[in-house]
């Protein structure tokens, strides 16, 4: 959305949410390294870096698989999300010192080339206990370092869609081959119970999260509202929507964010014109409603994004009947303004 | 096996050397044709922009020669 590429789009929350992202890690690194030299004094320096490092990216990793689901279930976790990137890229960062440790101790020993190596030098592919595990930690490096590098705004604009989407979902394959790094890896290395139980602790909430998250998307599509006479839909009580954020309605077949704001209510099309992300799932920043995913903005009269953007999306026309909230269903032209109801 | 494995480093290697290459004309050449932000940006994001275009070389080869499709 900017006129020219920045380095990092930074503003004073993000800014603010880096700085605890950074705190957080250096003070689990810290945390990790204490504990380790009170409860097992003789591990050496690189095993400890290469331990710490690599829990310390699982976990992040976990931190940022639970955003989505949490942010669709609680609107109070969408900073967060703003800030997925800035999480995502500091995460690959922390899994990349625990890969290049790893490959260095382990590796650069012989004369061999020392990802050949990693392929290499444990050839028993066909074993359970005895696997090649490190192999998988570094598919799943492979996949991390493709979703980290395109993470500026020239990649979301220039790789289309479809393909900024598909590395994206890849994460889900990254996460799967960490895990069976980690359990396999178990077998061969004094793995602690720790970490063990936080992969296993954290798959189970990952994998329930998203069930939960689906359940809730699915009710939103179920939703058959009645209509009055005049075919304008009944949607909800308008307390029901919170300050600044809005509800999601599937209204004749197109969802509809209904958000509520300085004491008005507006509806627009749920739909980003960037890559489709849903709109009703942000929330108003500066007056403008802000795409969860990107950050697109749109104001709630009009559905145009303020100058000089010029993306624009369906409006809709509400009214307000004892706080009951009606909708007409028939969308207007996409930038068509509406005057907001006062509630 | 073994032969399995030094066919998919090989491929890897030549995947990314290609990038490598394709990556230094695009900094300096390619990506101000596909992208006319790119053309107003400071020299510094075209650095921070080098390991993602070494990466999704093929894609934004074929931008070269498909131009305009994103504005
Ligand atoms: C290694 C780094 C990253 C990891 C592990 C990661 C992980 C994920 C995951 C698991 C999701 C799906 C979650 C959900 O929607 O419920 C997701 C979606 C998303 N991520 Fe990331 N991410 C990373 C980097 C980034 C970066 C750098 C950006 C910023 C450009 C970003 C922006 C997004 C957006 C916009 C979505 C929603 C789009 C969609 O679902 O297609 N992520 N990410
Ligand atoms: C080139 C890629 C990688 C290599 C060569 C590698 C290598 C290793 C090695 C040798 C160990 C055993 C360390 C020990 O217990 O002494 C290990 C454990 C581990 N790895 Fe990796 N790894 C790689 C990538 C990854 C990635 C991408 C992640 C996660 C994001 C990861 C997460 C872990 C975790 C959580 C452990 C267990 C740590 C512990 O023992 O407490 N690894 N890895
Ligand atoms: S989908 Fe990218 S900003 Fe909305």
């Amino acid at each position: 959305m900017g006129l020219d590429y920045k380095l990092v789009l930074w503003n004073k929350h993000k800014k603010a949410y880096d700085k605890i992202i950074a705190f957080g890690m250096v003070m689990y690194l810290v945390l990790f390294i204490v504990l380790t030299l009170i409860f097992n004094p003789e591990t050496i320096a690189e095993t400890m870096i290469i331990r710490a490092f690599g829990s310390l990216a699982v976990i992040m990793l976990h931190i940022i698989l639970a955003i989505g689901p949490l942010s669709r279930l609680n609107p109070q976790f969408l900073p967060i999300l703003y800030n997925r990137r800035h999480l995502g890229v500091s995460m690959f960062l922390a899994a990349l010192i625990h890969g290049v440790f790893a490959i260095i101790h382990f590796h650069t020993l012989g004369n061999v080339n020392p990802i050949y190596s990693v392929f290499t030098s444990n050839m028993d592919y066909g074993s359970l206990t005895n696997f090649p595990f490190q192999v998988l930690g570094f598919l799943a490096l492979l996949i991390l370092f493709f979703m980290a590098s395109t993470s500026h705004d020239f990649f979301l604009k220039n790789l289309s869609p479809q393909v900024w989407k598909g590395l994206h979902m890849l994460v889900y394959i990254a996460y799967a081959l960490i895990l069976l790094h980690v359990f396999l890896g178990a077998f061969q290395q004094e793995t602690s119970i720790f970490t063990i139980g936080i992969v296993v602790l954290g798959f189970i909430v990952i994998t329930s999260l998203h069930l939960v998250a689906a359940f809730k998307e699915s009710k939103v599509d179920g939703f058959k509202g009645e209509k009055d006479t005049g075919g304008w839909l009944k949607v909800c009580d308008m307390h029901e929507i919170p300050e600044d954020r809005a509800k999601i309605f599937t209204v004749g077949k197109k969802r509809v964010a209904i958000f509520k704001y300085d004491g008005k209510l507006s509806a627009i099309h749920n739909v980003c014109k960037h890559q489709g992300g849903p709109l009703g799932e942000g929330k108003i920043v500066d007056g403008c409603i802000t795409c969860p995913w990107h950050g697109y903005q749109y104001l709630p009269h009009n559905g145009q994004s303020p100058p000089p953007f010029t993306e624009k999306v369906a409006t809709y026309e509400l009214r307000l009947d004892n706080d009951i909230i009606y909708i007409n269903p028939i969308g207007l032209e996409e930038g068509t303004a509406v005057e907001p109801i006062l509630c | 096996m073994e032969t399995a494995v030094t066919v998919f480093l090989t491929i890897l290697a030549l995947y990314f050397g290609v990038g490598l290459l394709f990556g230094l004309y695009f900094m300096f050449l390619g990506a101000a044709k596909i992208d006319s932000i790119m053309a107003d940006s400071k020299k510094k994001v075209r650095l921070l922009l080098f390991p993602g275009v070494v990466a999704t070389w093929p894609f934004l080869l074929i931008r070269l020669f498909k131009p305009n499709t994103a504005d």
